[in-house]
């Protein structure tokens, strides 16, 4: 702006853009409450020694960067749990968008009546609260009354009754990545759907009549036409997958090993509200905010770019 | 692409709704005048049976006319990183239940309002259940005060049992447990997340599970010697359970009342919900089995490694007004009914160690539940005295370790890394 050379108007000039800001006040306000303030306050606790007499007013004692050198150098705890939680979302965002790239596609091309059947389950799955939702997966694997046991004793003839899934990590990782999938498959679902019947009938009539097979159409045309939302779900299911926390505290409550099932934000959360330790918590917390802010530039950057065009 | 920016301007819109809905908190206006007032008391669990809940509604609500009091249950599951946020903040209960191992992380950080030396005298004094007194004791003030005690007795059904006779040592038990062990029946019904039942196999064998050094740093030994002996022991006993080997301690009357269970190791109120109706009364009630394996239901002391009672834990609880309290005078008083002879009578009714050393006897004798729960107490001993103990148990050191330790790992393995993470913790 202030490389403008051209005139303007000295009344244009003067006159603030009052309803712009009017418009943003509101938002502005409520990030500020609901996200600004404890990002604030989880950064001045991360250089802090906070615990739970800390909490009930003691006056808090600077610690500078102590409690980053205590996260960065634990192996054991911080690293391990971050490379888990890295390796169970590229493994849930990869099934979520498959799955609901081949759901959307399939609800194209089937009749009304299957359409809204296939709707109305998502949108069943959708609606379900997680915690619930958890509870009731977690009853399904019950070891000692769960349906899944008493299908396979029935089907392969073996007893499989007893059989702990969640306590093996590997299964309990499993499991949990159904119900993420489970639950972040409507939202990709109809996002790609709404995205994929925007793309022109004619577009793709002119293909199939250059010869084009199915999977040449959906790779050639229908891909690139939704590239930008796909990008974008990809964006936000990471962050949605990375900081997963219900699912999984409800799960290690039912069964598993809590140490061996830990990812980032049950991490953060046993170390702050189940031990005390705020401070230590807090630089975790920052640490992987700025994980999360990296992810998010993409996804704003994205976005805005979009604006652009 | 004009339109592929509707939909993502369309997730956005989205994603901003989910997160709004996700932090709609319900905010209730505390008004602070003491006079009258709501106290809320937080219970844990079931321990507490009905008559006494409505004894404390009752009679506080008559001695305090005005004021109501409201109670409302915990769960036993999560409850320290509860109480650490609720506590902390301006809508805290007035009066809360706290087990007593968890005391400590709360007195040491100023949680709890002080109990003075008056108020204590007017409270029971010295007739308090020494041992938990000393729990809810931080730097020589009184804080959090006994509620009750109750120590785990093994309970069992002759309908199961047959003619086995009862074990009268802690290796006979085990012994009689793989007896009774079948692919459908449990010797020992324990699943794995249940550490409480393991301490006395630790300590049985001399093992510890935390001890001070002369230099002030906490050693944990179930790496020592007793320790090693006590954990292959559990192992063993582990062996002749059809619990889930992650499972936790809950709806123990559920496999009791299948008839699969020989030996059932648990808190002596476990009998009220075996002995219950297979219909409930109550709308939220659940069903036992009063009418098959309910109906002979016996128990008796954990048995030690050389006969007589076994060392076990003392469980029990803790209450406290928390020093957030709005209307901490009135929580005052719904304190002394709690530990007034008559409310405390009826939990020594119900199967469990009243708060109070004279009352002892209201102990229902006539029920061997409770006197084998009596003789089982007289011989129990307290997690380590640490106020960072509460920690290793929040943090589910131990459920795991044996939920390892169930499944057949190398006990050797799994005590050393339990005692390097319990003295992490212990020693910052």
């Amino acid at each position: 702006m202030t490389l403008t050379t051209t005139p303007v108007p000295l009344a244009r000039r003067r006159r603030l853009p009052v309803m712009p800001w009017l418009l943003l006040s509101g938002s502005v306000a409520l990030l500020g409450v609901m996200t600004g303030y404890p990002v604030v306050r989880l950064l001045v606790m991360s250089f802090q020694e906070y615990e739970r007499a800390q909490l009930m007013g003691m006056p808090a004692e600077w610690v500078g960067l102590q409690n980053y050198v205590d996260v960065l150098s634990d192996v054991d705890g911080f690293w391990t749990v971050l490379l888990r939680s890295v390796v169970f979302m590229a493994a849930c965002v990869t099934l979520t968008m498959v799955l609901g790239m081949l759901v959307a596609l399939l609800m194209i091309r089937v009749g009304k009546v299957l359409r809204t059947l296939v709707t109305v389950g998502l949108l069943f799955a959708w609606a379900m609260p997680t915690l619930a939702g958890t509870i009731v997966w977690g009853w399904i694997f019950d070891t000692e009354y769960g349906v899944v046991n008493n299908l396979l004793t029935r089907v392969t003839g073996e007893s499989w009754m007893g059989h702990s899934w969640l306590l093996d990590p590997l299964t309990f990782f499993m499991i949990l990545t159904f119900i993420i999938v489970w639950g972040a498959l409507p939202f990709v679902t109809f996002t790609l759907y709404a995205g994929l019947t925007q793309i022109p009938g004619e577009v793709l009539e002119a293909a199939e009549l250059d010869g084009a097979n199915g999977f040449q159409r959906f790779r050639l045309i229908q891909l690139p036409f939704v590239s930008s939302i796909v990008t974008v779900l990809v964006v936000l299911s990471m962050i949605w997958d990375l900081r997963v926390f219900t699912q999984v505290f409800a799960l290690q409550g039912i069964g598993g090993d809590r140490e061996q099932t830990n990812t980032i934000g049950v991490y953060i959360y046993q170390t702050g509200m189940a031990q005390g330790h705020y401070g230590l918590a807090g630089a975790i917390g920052v640490i992987f905010v700025f994980i999360m802010l990296g992810l998010s530039f993409y996804y704003v950057r994205r976005t805005v770019r979009e604006e652009e065009l | 692409m004009k339109k592929n920016r509707l939909v993502v301007a369309a997730a956005s819109t989205i994603t901003l709704a989910l997160a709004l809905t996700a932090c709609g908190g319900n905010e209730e206006p505390t008004d602070g005048g003491d006079a009258t007032g709501e106290v809320r008391v937080w219970l844990v669990g079931s321990d507490t049976n009905d008559e006494a809940r409505a004894l404390l509604k009752e009679t506080f609500e008559a001695e305090n006319p005005g004021s109501t009091l409201t109670i409302e249950e915990q769960s036993w599951t999560g409850l320290v990183d509860k109480y650490t946020a609720a506590l902390a903040g301006s809508d805290a209960p007035d009066l809360v239940e706290v087990g007593n191992t968890q005391a400590a992380a709360f007195t040491s950080s100023g949680y709890f309002q002080e109990i003075t030396a008056e108020q204590f005298e007017e409270l029971g004094g010295d007739d308090l259940l020494p041992g938990f007194v000393e729990a809810g004791d931080w730097e020589g003030k009184h804080y959090a005060l006994p509620y009750y005690s109750g120590s785990r007795v093994v309970f069992y059904s002759k309908q199961v049992l047959g003619d086995t006779p009862v074990p009268t040592t802690l290796d006979e038990y085990v012994a009689t447990a793989a007896g009774l062990h079948t692919a459908d029946r449990s010797g020992i019904y324990w699943p794995g997340q249940d550490w409480y039942n393991a301490l006395p196999f630790i300590w049985e064998n001399g093992g510890f599970v935390a001890e001070p050094k002369d230099d002030g740093t906490w050693e944990a030994g179930f790496s020592s010697e007793g320790g090693i002996a006590g954990l292959t022991q559990i192992q063993e006993a582990f062996a002749t359970s059809n619990a889930p080997k992650d499972g936790q301690e809950t709806d123990l009357q559920v496999p009791f009342c299948e008839g699969k269970v020989g030996f059932l190791s648990a808190p002596s109120w476990i009998q009220w919900s075996i002995n219950a109706p297979e219909e409930p009364e109550a709308e939220d009630g659940v069903p036992g089995c009063a009418s098959t394996y309910g109906s002979d239901l016996v128990a008796f002391p954990l048995p030690g490694k050389d006969g007589g009672v076994a060392q076990t834990f003392a469980g029990g609880s803790n209450i406290a007004i928390a020093k957030n309290s709005p209307n901490p005078d009135l929580a005052y008083k719904a304190l002394q009914i709690i530990l007034s002879d008559e409310y405390q009578s009826i939990i020594g009714a119900a199967g469990l160690v009243p708060a109070k050393v004279s009352l002892a006897g209201t102990v229902d004798q006539t029920n061997p539940i409770a006197a084998a729960g009596v003789e089982a107490a007289a011989n129990a001993r307290l997690t380590p005295a640490s106020p960072k103990w509460a920690d290793v148990e929040a943090a589910g050191l131990l459920a795991s370790a044996f939920t390892k330790i169930a499944s057949g790992e190398d006990v050797e393995t799994v005590a050393k890394d339990l005692d390097a993470q319990i003295e992490e913790i212990l020693n910052p």
